[in-house]
């Protein structure tokens, strides 16, 4: 192996950064991942959501506006990006259920019914009828979940609290993560003598992969998680999952610092620096893939006057021009209007109008995504960091 | 007072990242206990947070969080001032100190291994508040620094900082680390230093600590000016001298400490890439488990040593970069952590033995002497695997 220049370094370790990082080391290629900090993925579900509001997602991404993203990756990139994700999440343990081809349902800690495509296992049986007959085991002291919510929804629910001697989300999935822990809760679920009815829990169930099914097989009874607020386990064992897959597979991961400056050799972009306190770090490459996220992970930056930035490479963004129209009153359903700005790409993924031959662009940072109006967030990050990936494999073969 | 705070969205994102957070409930995480408190303490105003003390200074929340708050240094700032105000405890005192300690331990070494292996003197050790779950590093005679040395002629020119756990406890380590070097042609040179300042400033002693700092800036410097690069292989060491002494210990030379100073691993590299040396790696057939310590990531330079191994032949490297292995330098070794010490030494131990490895490797003295406790594997700094590969022959200290 040669060391000095990478093949593709991808600025960005969120879902759609890593999800390319996998595919371009499984190509073979010398990749390195720069990341500011950690993704969103980390806080959400876990749960891959690709299009809300329709049956079939697969069929559904025909329909969305044409500038959409989506339309770039076509149902056949679609398909290879959810494949690889689900084989990679596999390898590490991490078994996931659905489809591309069709929406599922899970419980929401609202009580509500979410629609998404692809879960994890421990939210499979979170697949609930409206009125099931339930039965919610919460732990006390801890703050962030609220039972209630699923009671007020359904009426054949019945709550049991177990006392694990830790309120935090992550203090209790680490105490699952222990044998003895289990069996102390398996003891305890015993004696409660429940009957009938789903079991469902707040998505604690252990940090590692394996736990969930441990559990599931001890109770054998259909057991389900409901996604938490941040921190969320779900999320974080996801993530560990990615970034395992690609050190395994031999890419360096440079963590928490952002890109300070860009060196370019006439088009092409030929290095980026990382800010350091003393020294920076300077890296090569062949190819670079932007994957920095929206506003809310810095990838783009608004200013007063409201022009919209892209933070690294200073990529022309598009902005939907009247900001009257930046904020709307029904932002889970239909999102806020600030969403369409991004960067607008080629067919290959590449920023439009900027000329530079080895650069490409993936994930919520891209025109057009409105993540939250479509429910595409993972879904559409995992789509086009694959796409991304391929049509860069293109350029460096 | 730093403001970075404001920065805070309360993502929460470090806080997934607390291994203390984890697994002691008394701990709010460095959310709460950074940015969170940070709004409301006041200078004029008495700390009472005690619960500050519990953070384990590992920066793992600074290298998560995404929007440039660090939260370990507003944790930092209140650990220091809670302990001008409320004392420090014995036990923090005599870690703080722990260049004096090492001193004093080396030049005695055969009645301080004694002592400290010695089951009445463990009864002691715990009265003073020092756990006693492992047993104490050992003490050498011939410390790096007494056996004051010059190697290689090649034409860069390295000064190698050990600082204190190489220096009185890994001797031999240090030794095989200088001979790597001029093994490559490069010319090492061992120059007079002190403790870089960590301990001291982890158990709260900042004006120790900024001693400290002074007394080394002033040295390194010296060197720098006249050609040579400082090279350090304890990572914690590295810490210090790279962000740190640009940081908050600040001497007068910091910055220029911080732009001279290099990772082993990372300046090998730099002269791979550079076309000046082009060492050559036989198999090395192993399944290795690589432990990155804590401050080795928050330097952000990624991971260096992972990179030079990974041209091993035959050699499959899994790394572990999301467990802390709990001793966190002297954490560990207070009574008060022993509870969160030993069972985050168990969830990476386990973690590691998941994998079913051959070896475990690590590029701190501390996380070795943890993590061989808690899997019973051998250990070895992955300077000595690189050895091991270039001389083709086993090497001489295979575990520590
Ligand atoms: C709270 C929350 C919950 C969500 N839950 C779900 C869910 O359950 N299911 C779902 O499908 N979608 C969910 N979404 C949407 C989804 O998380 C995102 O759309 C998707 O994860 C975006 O991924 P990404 O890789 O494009 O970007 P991000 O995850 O935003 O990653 C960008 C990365 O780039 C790094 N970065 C930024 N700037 C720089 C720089 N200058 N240099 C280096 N690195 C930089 C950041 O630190 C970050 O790690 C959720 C969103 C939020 C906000
Ligand atoms: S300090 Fe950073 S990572 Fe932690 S909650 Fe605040 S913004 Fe998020
Ligand atoms: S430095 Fe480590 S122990 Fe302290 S708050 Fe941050 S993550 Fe937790």
């Amino acid at each position: 192996m040669k060391t000095g220049k990478y093949d593709a370094v991808i600025v960005g370790g969120g879902i759609s950064g890593l999800m390319a990082a996998i595919d371009l080391t499984r190509k073979g290629r010398r990749v390195a991942v720069v990341s500011k900090g950690d993704p969103i993925c980390c806080l959400s579900t876990g749960c891959i959501d690709i299009l809300k509001g329709v049956d079939s997602p697969r069929d559904g991404i025909c329909d969305l506006p044409e500038n959409h993203p989506y339309h770039l990756v076509g149902a056949g990139g679609l398909d290879r990006a959810a494949g690889l994700f689900v084989s990679v999440m596999k390898e590490a343990g991490l078994s996931y259920v659905g489809n591309v081809g069709q929406n599922r349902w899970i419980l929401s800690p609202g009580g509500t019914r979410k629609q998404t495509a692809l879960v994890p296992e421990s939210m499979a049986h979170g697949n609930v009828e409206e009125n099931e007959t339930l039965v919610v085991i919460i732990f006390k002291g801890m703050k962030d979940f609220f039972p209630g919510y699923v009671t007020a929804k359904f009426q054949n629910a019945d709550v049991y609290e177990f006392d694990p001697g830790n309120g935090s989300t992550l203090g209790i999935a680490t105490k699952f993560d222990d044998p003895a822990f289990q069996e102390d809760f398996f003891k305890w679920f015993k004696s409660q003598k429940i009957s009938k009815g789903k079991i469902a829990l707040p998505a604690v169930l252990g940090t590692k992969p394996q736990v969930f099914g441990e559990l599931a097989q001890k109770l054998d009874r259909k057991i389900f998680e409901i996604p938490t607020l941040p921190p969320s386990i779900p999320g974080l064992r996801m993530f560990k999952a990615l970034k395992t897959c690609l050190q395994d597979a031999g890419a360096d991961l440079y963590w928490g610092r952002s890109v300070e400056s860009v060196e370019k050799d006439g088009d092409a972009i030929e290095a980026v620096t990382l800010a350091g306190i003393g020294r920076s770090t300077r890296i090569e490459a062949r190819a670079f893939i932007l994957a920095t996220g929206s506003f809310v992970s810095g990838g783009l930056y608004a200013r007063q006057d409201g022009v919209v930035k892209e933070s690294v490479f200073d990529l022309p963004a598009y902005v939907p021009e009247n900001r009257e129209s930046w904020f709307g009153h029904n932002f889970f359903e239909t999102g806020h209007g600030i969403e369409k700005a991004g960067i607008r790409v080629n067919g290959s993924f590449q920023p439009e109008s900027t000329g530079i031959p080895n650069l490409f662009v993936c994930g919520s940072i891209l025109a057009f995504s409105e993540t939250m109006k479509y429910g595409c967030g993972h879904g559409m990050a995992i789509a086009t960091g694959v796409t991304a990936a391929e049509k860069c494999e293109d350029h460096l073969a | 007072m730093n403001t970075e705070f404001e920065h805070c969205i309360r993502c929460t994102l470090c806080v997934e990242n607390c291994p203390v957070f984890r697994v002691d409930k008394d701990y709010p995480g460095p959310k709460q206990a950074g940015p969170d408190a940070a709004r409301f303490r006041a200078d004029n105003e008495a700390p009472v947070d005690e619960w500050v003390r519990k953070c384990a200074q590992c920066k793992r929340c600074d290298v998560a969080c995404p929007y440039g708050v660090n939260p370990s240094e507003l944790i930092q700032e209140a650990q220091v001032r809670y302990s001008e105000q409320h004392g420090k405890g014995l036990a923090a005192t005599l870690f703080s100190r722990n260049y004096y300690l090492g001193l004093l331990g080396s030049l005695f070494a055969p009645v301080s291994n004694a002592v400290t292996g010695n089951k009445g003197m463990k009864k002691l050790f715990r009265a003073l508040g020092i756990s006693t779950y492992m047993t104490f590093p050992r003490f050498h005679f011939h410390t790096l620094s007494r056996s004051w040395q010059k190697k290689g002629k090649g034409k860069r020119k390295v000064v190698f900082f050990h600082g204190c756990y190489l220096d009185n406890n890994s001797p031999d380590l240090g030794r095989s680390m200088t001979g790597l070097l001029a093994d490559l042609g490069i010319r090492v040179k061992v120059p007079k230093q002190v403790c870089c300042g960590v301990p001291a400033l982890a158990n709260g002693d900042l004006k120790l600590a900024k001693r400290f700092a002074a007394k080394n800036a002033s040295i390194l410097a010296g060197y720098i000016d006249r050609g040579y690069d400082v090279v350090y292989a304890c990572t914690s060491c590295g810490n210090a001298l790279t962000q740190e002494y640009p940081g908050v210990l600040d001497p007068p030379e910091g910055k220029k400490i911080a732009e001279n100073t290099y990772d082993i691993h990372e300046y090998i590299l730099m002269l791979m890439e550079a076309g000046e040396i082009k060492p050559d790696f036989a198999p090395v057939k192993k399944r290795v488990a690589y432990h990155i310590p804590c401050h080795l990531r928050s330097m952000g330079i990624g991971y260096p040593a992972a990179k030079l191994l990974r041209m091993i032949p035959g050699l499959t490297l899994q790394i572990h970069d999301d467990n802390c292995c709990g001793l966190s330098g002297s954490y560990g070794f207070k009574t008060t952590f022993e509870d969160n010490a030993t069972h985050l030494g168990r969830i990476a131990g386990e973690a590691i033995l998941e994998r079913n490895p051959d070896l475990l490797i690590s590029d701190c003295g501390a996380c070795r002497m943890q993590l061989k406790h808690f899997t019973a594997l051998s250990t070895m700094d992955p300077t000595e695997l690189l050895r091991l590969s270039l001389s083709n022959k086993p090497c001489p200290s295979l575990t520590h």
